[in-house]
């Protein structure tokens, strides 16, 4: 149990999809300008990362590895996880109107974003079990939602201030990405 | 059998069993709630421009009310649709009902038409709420508008612009739908929704009673000479004592619109054949 929490904080805080890993850097830019968009788009990721996870690793343990096909990973992979987020997405519209208005139009977009397929392949990379795999994942999601929502909150402040002419929109957000990229180093070690 | 081809049929089939296991979650799901359709149908006929004037968290969440109870349309209007009498009028037929006594709408009216010299610089969070907070704002009168835009940042449909020169908030009055976002967000309380009919409102909000020293403050504030009062022979006047300011009844006074010192006695938009020379009012 303590190693599947060990997972859990290294994958949410050490090893942060998008300040350490530097994967899923497009939501982080184009849906950090509002908390309550970022809200929704990192509970999507988290959403997408699990099933995504919970479906990929015995596939690939028990169908690619058997037949030596692990070279195929990556092609059945993203065709696996975008139809099952196509599923996901008609049950959630058929069944729970008001979740599907919540997650609106992040739950498609974000079919095969790079952080979705890079937990996939980083559970199969650090030989995880199924357990880990699903730890990981809630980390890893974790994470993407407690980054998107930081840098919203300081974006949203952000726009009041008396930026620089240059440094105003993009600029400053590279800025700020860079300083709490730095931030997150810090916690290099804490986790095995 | 040669790798290359295995890896093809392997592909090929794990295609098939998405495809499939799509086609039958879309046949086994229920299909999408009624009551959810019609609420989706009737969004559609909403306005869309989420301003929460009803007291509901955007059009959707109206639209799901009205499709359970329709008795909300008279509780609490949605001020943009009232406004749009095209788009009330498709709704009522949807709805099949009647809803052409809705009533006109309204429009956001700013109580300032500045000019009050500046006393000091700003150069904070550029922001109404906060400039007012550091000082009470540049601007020597402490009723003007501040001009950070506060108002025309909630704007939904971007009817208000910020003078430049003057650096106050100007509200087109045709652009502006009076879902009353403004009223909310200036930290002054200069914006009043009024009823499109309103024929005429005053351009300031100079309060301090009995205060001459308004003269001074801006060269267009009210001072409380009450020359509109007695000008206006048939009472279209009265002196709200309590704010220190006029009050106007929903008749034109035209009088007093000439008469007054400041010019501010503003005539709205809605009697243009007033303002038109060359359509000049039948009575």
């Amino acid at each position: 149990m303590s190693e599947l929490i060990a997972i859990f904080f290294s994958m949410a805080l050490v090893n942060n999809m998008v300040l350490v890993k530097f994967l899923g850097l497009c939501p982080f830019f184009g849906v950090s300008k509002k908390t309550s968009s970022a809200f929704s788009m990192g509970i999507a990721v988290m959403l997408v990362m699990l099933v995504a996870s919970a479906v990929t690793w015995p596939l690939f343990h028990l169908l690619l590895v058997p037949y030596g096909f692990e070279f195929m990973r990556t092609v059945i992979f993203i065709l696996v996880i975008a139809s099952l987020v196509q599923i996901i997405e008609m049950s959630i519209k058929r069944t729970n109107m008001t979740l599907y208005n919540a997650l609106g139009i992040y739950l498609p977009l974000i079919t095969t974003n790079c952080a979705v397929l890079g937990i996939t392949f980083i559970n199969i990379d650090q030989n995880y079990g199924f357990a880990a795999s699903i730890a990981a994942a809630l980390g890893a999601g974790v994470g993407f939602t407690l980054v998107l929502l930081i840098m919203s909150g300081i974006r949203e402040r952000l726009d009041l201030a008396d930026t620089p002419k240059v440094f105003k929109g993009a600029p400053i957000a590279f800025l700020i990405a860079g300083l709490l990229g730095l931030a997150f180093l810090a916690f290099g070690g804490m986790v095995g | 059998m040669s790798t290359t081809i295995l890896a093809v049929i392997l592909l090929s089939s794990v295609g098939l069993i998405a495809g499939i296991a799509i086609f039958v979650a879309n046949r086994i799901l229920p299909k999408e709630d009624a009551s959810l359709q019609k609420a989706n149908e009737i969004k559609e006929r909403l306005p869309g421009a989420d301003c929460g004037a009803c007291g509901k968290p955007g059009c959707f969440a109206y639209a799901q009310a009205v499709a359970k109870d329709v008795e909300i349309l008279d509780d609490s209007p949605c001020r943009i649709l009232a406004s749009d009498e095209d788009a009330t009028q498709a709704l009522g037929e949807y709805l099949g009902i009647d809803l052409s006594n809705a009533g006109p709408g309204s429009k956001a009216v700013v109580h300032c038409t500045g000019d009050s010299p500046r006393i000091g610089s700003y150069s904070g969070v550029q922001s109404c709420a906060a400039a007012v907070q550091v000082g009470a704002g540049e601007k020597e009168c402490p009723y003007a508008c501040v001009g950070y835009g506060d108002c025309a940042t909630v704007c939904p449909v971007n009817a208000i612009s910020i003078d430049g020169e003057k650096n106050i908030a100007v509200v087109d009055w045709e652009t502006c739908i009076g879902c009353g976002m403004c009223v909310a967000a200036c930290p002054r309380g200069l914006i009043e929704l009024i009823p499109v009919e309103t024929p005429q409102y005053l351009g300031c909000n100079y309060q301090a009673a009995k205060d001459i020293a308004g003269r001074k403050k801006c060269s267009v504030g009210c001072i409380h000479c009450r020359i509109c009062v007695r000008s206006s022979e048939n009472g279209e006047v009265e002196w709200d004592d309590k704010k220190d300011l006029p009050q106007f009844s929903e008749t034109l006074a035209t009088n007093a619109i000439e008469k007054c010192p400041r010019k501010i006695i503003i005539k709205t938009s809605a009697h243009p054949s007033d303002n038109d020379p060359e359509n000049p009012p039948k009575d």
